[in-house]
């Protein structure tokens, strides 16, 4: 029966709508059913997990940074320091569009930087560390600015202000290239670490160069680990119950980094930076030196033109990595052993000590030395166009004469050069403790075979015996050579490093470092070489004449009381024909006019003190060099020995 | 414990209304905390306001209580078209909010005729469905009136675009149509003409929002800083309360403002993670109370229409209920649907209360038709 437009009474209805609820029951059971289940599933078997996630997001750890260790002088005075800093950084997470351009405009006008620049430094954090880790947009703030910005952190929470102790380099320019620098680990660096060893974090500051990167390990120490309550903006929050009695965190506390004891001296170092700022004809100057007590410790190291290293710290800004790109004296290079020099006549005592050893002369033997000496066709000029009359080798010495040293070149040939010259360390590295020391070069017959495939020419003896052509040496290498001749034959290797002091006890000392004798020259070993007593009288007397004789080269650079002892050289940046030779050197653009060296100990007879210093385009090596070496030997002697001044000092005021 | 109302046999169900009040403190409690946090800078109003709707909220409920439901059947039409006028209206003179044109500002009060029109709907169809029970149940016939009914305002609130609400219209008017009893072959043609629509829906009518909602949903992770956040924390914060919960106000999920939307639509996550399984069962519980009173003042009306009605404006309750716990604990994808009588929020809660109010009305009327 159809029944499609019937309308039932209420009570049929009643009664059907009354089967139904049943079926309403039966659904509303399981719905619940299903809710419940899942609450149980989350809170009791999933519970643990989620609770742990759940710390996580909102614990958070956050490094302490340990102070890097402090570097010393010999005398513990700071050299390297620390200091505290301000810094502001923006969180990336979170940070949208929006919100960036606000930030930038503000912080922009507390901090007097453009929007543009804020970008910039956010996008060069995301290149080099990535998002999830917040941008450093300034540092070091000044006390009105930290205050301005932590006022502007209450509206903007992605914005933060931390204060650490950051690395600071008082000296600025003195001692760069030794010291060296730190800066953020770069991301070579981070992919290339040690996997089971893996302690650096983007971020991070290490030593970049010199001592800084040298024993970095031991200078950094350990960065602590601590864990902040953070909100869902990453904002560092309180709340009342303490967040690590509910997950087991404990905090690790940082341990910072060893402090490094150099032998530097830093009176002697200040007078080595000053003496390349002195006030003469010829200006400041460019160069390296270096200072050695009696057993190789290096007090001083210069190398100029230098830099401020602290503007590596907060990353080099373009426009001053340029300045230092373009200058064509690069500070950044560690002139003291990184670069080739022709030692010019500061060879020569080396080639003495050959021909002596030799029997090419003896210690009293008379040579003629005119202007120039003839090779076939060519003309070996001496310095001067008159040249020395006859000299013997101390006299030679004391003269610079070139043509004493060209004859018994003649006769002693490279081989026998190189060997001497070798014995005193020249031509390899002296294993100075730092990165990028080159070696030097001492040619010989079979060297110029091998890389230039010719044979050995008799001429190049020539300028081999007074430090020009193929020969290199670094300033470190002289002055450890110089130093063996003033010990009368004790070969030293340089030492930087004295201690090693623990880093929350100074008083502590982890390492010591002694001086190294490489070798004696005056006592013969195992191949029978030998340097004799007279040789050393010989080549010590000529060192002796060039800063005292009537004709010494050096004779003008005195220090009263004080002997000094040296050789000057002047190494020719590039050969000028004979119209050109005898120019006055100042004239001509710096870059053309020859190196000045100066090497030399005091006092003369026992030294304690050997200096060697390239003044590079000062022209020569005794208007050039010889100064410097006179200015800081007179500090050194001021320190050590006052009671050489007493009398003195009312007759030389002014000087 | 029913006391008898007066000398016309009428009766408060007191019962239901406890149980709606122990809802309410429940709800505002949770509104404290989550608008008490160390963080949270001028949510505390909220609080002193959620306490005015609620007195508003019981006004309402108390009136429709002593109103005879059958004044309300009699206006049912025109409530309903009024209802559809408000909903077009919005279209034009809405607020926008989250891309979408949903309410209407009255000043002190933002006006949704999408939340009354679940309300107008279940009072219309009840109507037309009270004429056409059967043993049988009923035809396609006999519904192409309440489908038309619910459609148009369904078209009109997936224009705003609200697709969550526009499904709950589904969603009740199916509950009571279902409540009724429709043929089995109905039954089925739904599901296959569910199943033939879902995917054309998927492709051509969802907007890339709404997709990328059901997609995170079946996937939180896909996208855990963005889409999925929401999920991911709010089940965080639930399983992370366990079984007691980390106490009030120290829930950190919600306290540190990792849970998003926490005094409306997360406030049940709030709850869990604060009072843990004991706190969210009894909750959930209180629910299920309110749903059996409540059908059983269904059950014992002899007005087929009150019947369906309560079933009804119960079934809104219970959908809005499921969906939101649902959509917190990872059930379901995140649609922004409130927990009614916890949620913070003036529309819902009056909406709510007034429903309860109807239902309530027919509790006290019950007795005229004995």
């Amino acid at each position: 029966m159809k029944n499609e437009n019937v309308i039932y009474d209420s009570e049929t209805q009643i009664m059907n709508l009354s089967s139904r609820f049943l079926v309403l029951y039966t659904f509303l059971s399981l719905f619940f059913f299903i809710l419940c289940f899942r609450l149980w599933h989350l809170q009791i078997i999933q519970g643990d997990v989620l609770k742990v996630i759940s710390v996580k997001n909102r614990v958070k750890q956050k490094k302490i940074i340990s102070p890097r260790g402090y570097i010393l002088d010999r005398e513990g005075r700071v050299l390297v320091d620390n200091n505290l800093v301000s810094q502001l950084t923006v969180n990336l997470q979170g940070l949208d569009k929006q919100e960036k351009e606000v930030i930038a405009k503000k912080v922009g006008a507390i901090l007097n930087l453009t929007e543009t620049q804020i970008y910039d430094r956010i996008n060069k954090s995301i290149t080099q560390n990535g998002r999830y880790f917040p941008a450093v947009i300034a540092d070091n703030l000044t006390i009105d600015e930290a205050y301005a910005l932590k006022l502007l952190r209450i509206e903007h929470p992605l914005i933060n202000i931390e204060e650490f102790i950051f690395r600071s380099y008082p000296y600025g320019y003195s001692g760069s290239q030794l010291y060296g620098y730190v800066s953020q680990v770069s991301k070579n660096q981070l992919s290339n670490q040690d996997v089971i060893d893996k302690q650096l974090q983007p971020g991070d500051m290490i030593g970049k160069k010199g001592i800084e990167k040298r024993w970095d390990n031991q200078i950094r120490g350990k960065d602590g680990l601590t864990y902040v309550q953070v909100d869902a903006h990453g904002r560092v929050t309180d709340i009342e119950d303490n967040i690590l009695e509910s997950s087991n965190l404990d905090p690790i506390p940082p341990q910072s980094g060893d402090h490094v004891m150099l032998t530097i001296d830093l009176d002697i170092q200040e007078a080595a930076t000053k003496a390349f700022h002195r006030e003469d004809h010829i200006g400041p100057r460019m160069g390296a030196m270096v200072v050695l007590n009696n057993k190789g410790e290096v007090l001083a190291w210069v190398s100029e033109p230098s830099f401020d290293s602290n503007q590596f710290l907060y990353g080099i800004s373009n426009e001053n990595w340029n300045i230092l790109m373009k200058n064509p004296f690069k500070p950044l290079r560690n002139k003291v052993i990184q670069d080739n020099f022709s030692p010019g006549s500061t060879f020569k005592p080396f080639v003495g000590f050959a021909a002596l050893e030799n029997n090419v002369i003896t210690p009293t033997k008379l040579l003629d030395s005119p202007g120039y000496f003839t090779l076939g066709r060519k003309k070996y000029h001496n310095h001067t166009k008159d040249g020395h009359g006859l000299v013997n080798i101390s006299t030679a010495l004391e003269t610079s004469s070139n043509v004493f040293f060209y004859k018994i070149a003649m006769d002693l040939g490279i081989e026998k050069m190189a060997k001497y010259a070798r014995a005193f360390g020249l031509g390899s590295p002296t294993g100075v403790g730092i990165d990028d020391e080159i070696s030097g070069l001492i040619p010989d017959e079979a060297w110029k075979l091998k890389y230039r495939k010719e044979a050995w020419q008799k001429g190049e003896d020539l300028s081999q015996s007074v430090g020009q052509g193929f020969i290199n040496v670094t300033p470190l290498q002289m002055a450890m050579a110089y130093l063996a001749i003033g010990n009368e034959g004790e070969l030293y290797q340089p030492l930087l490093v004295k201690k090693i002091l623990k880093g929350s006890n100074q008083k502590v000392v982890l390492k010591e470092f002694k001086p190294q004798l490489v070798r004696d020259l005056s006592k013969e070993n195992a191949e029978g070489f030998k340097i004799s007593p007279e040789s050393f009288a010989a080549i010590k007397k000529g060192l002796f004449l060039v800063s005292n004789g009537p004709r010494g080269t050096a004779r003008r650079y005195t220090v009263p009381n004080v002997q000094i002892a040296g050789k000057t050289g002047t190494a020719q940046v590039r050969s000028f024909n004979e119209n050109e030779i005898y120019k006055s050197c100042l004239n001509r653009p710096v870059e053309d006019r020859h190196h000045g060296w100066f090497i030399g100990y005091a006092p003369a007879d026992v030294p304690e003190i050997t200096i060697a210093v390239l003044a590079m385009h000062s022209c020569s090596g005794s208007g050039g060099a010889a100064p410097l070496a006179r200015d800081v030997i007179e500090a050194y002697m001021r320190k050590y020995h006052p009671e050489k001044f007493k009398n003195s000092d009312e007759k030389i005021v002014g000087l | 414990m029913d006391i008898s109302g007066n000398s016309e046999n009428k009766k408060f169900d007191f019962n239901f209304m406890l149980i709606i009040l122990s809802l309410n403190l429940v709800g505002l409690l949770n509104l404290y905390s989550a608008s008490h946090g160390v963080n949270t800078v001028g949510l505390s109003r909220l609080f002193f306001s959620q306490i005015i709707w609620l007195a508003m909220g019981w006004s309402v409920f108390l009136i429709l209580t002593f109103i005879n439901y059958n004044i309300i059947k009699s206006w049912a039409t025109y409530i309903y078209f009024a209802n559809l006028l408000f909903l077009v209206a919005v279209l034009f003179v809405g607020r926008t909010s989250l891309g979408a044109q949903r309410w209407i500002d009255l000043g002190f009060f933002r006006f949704q005729p999408s939340e009354t029109m679940k309300v107008a709907l279940i009072l219309v169809v009840a109507k037309i469905l009270t004429e056409r029970i059967r043993p049988e149940g009923m035809g396609i016939k006999e519904l192409i009136y309440p489908l038309i009914i619910t459609l148009v305002p369904f078209a009109v609130t997936v224009v705003q675009p609200d697709l969550g609400t526009s499904l709950l219209y589904i969603a009740v008017v199916g509950t009571i149509i279902f409540f009724v009893k429709i043929k089995k072959s109905v039954l089925v043609t739904a599901f296959v003409a569910i199943a033939i629509t879902l995917p054309i829906v998927w492709k051509f009518g969802l907007k890339e929002y709404q997709r990328n909602r059901v997609l995170t949903f079946i996937s939180p992770g896909r996208d855990p800083r963005g889409a999925g956040y929401n999920s991911i924390q709010s089940k965080i914060a639930v399983g992370s309360g366990q079984i007691f919960g980390k106490g009030f106000k120290k829930g950190t999920q919600s306290q540190l403002e990792f849970l998003p939307e926490r005094h409306t639509d997360f406030i049940f996550s709030v709850l869990s993670e604060e009072h843990g399984f004991v706190g969210s069962i009894t909750t959930i519980m209180l629910f299920g109370v309110l749903f059996i009173i409540g059908i059983r003042i269904a059950q014992s009306t002899k007005d087929p229409y009150a019947c369906i009605v309560t079933v009804g404006l119960l079934s809104i309750l219970f959908w809005h209920f499921f969906i939101n716990i649902g959509m917190v604990m990872g059930l379901l994808p995140i649609v922004g649907v409130p927990l009614p009588l916890i949620s913070y929020g003036g529309s819902s809660l009056l909406t709510t209360m007034a429903s309860l109010g109807i239902v309530s009305s027919v509790a006290y009327n019950r007795s005229l038709f004995q």
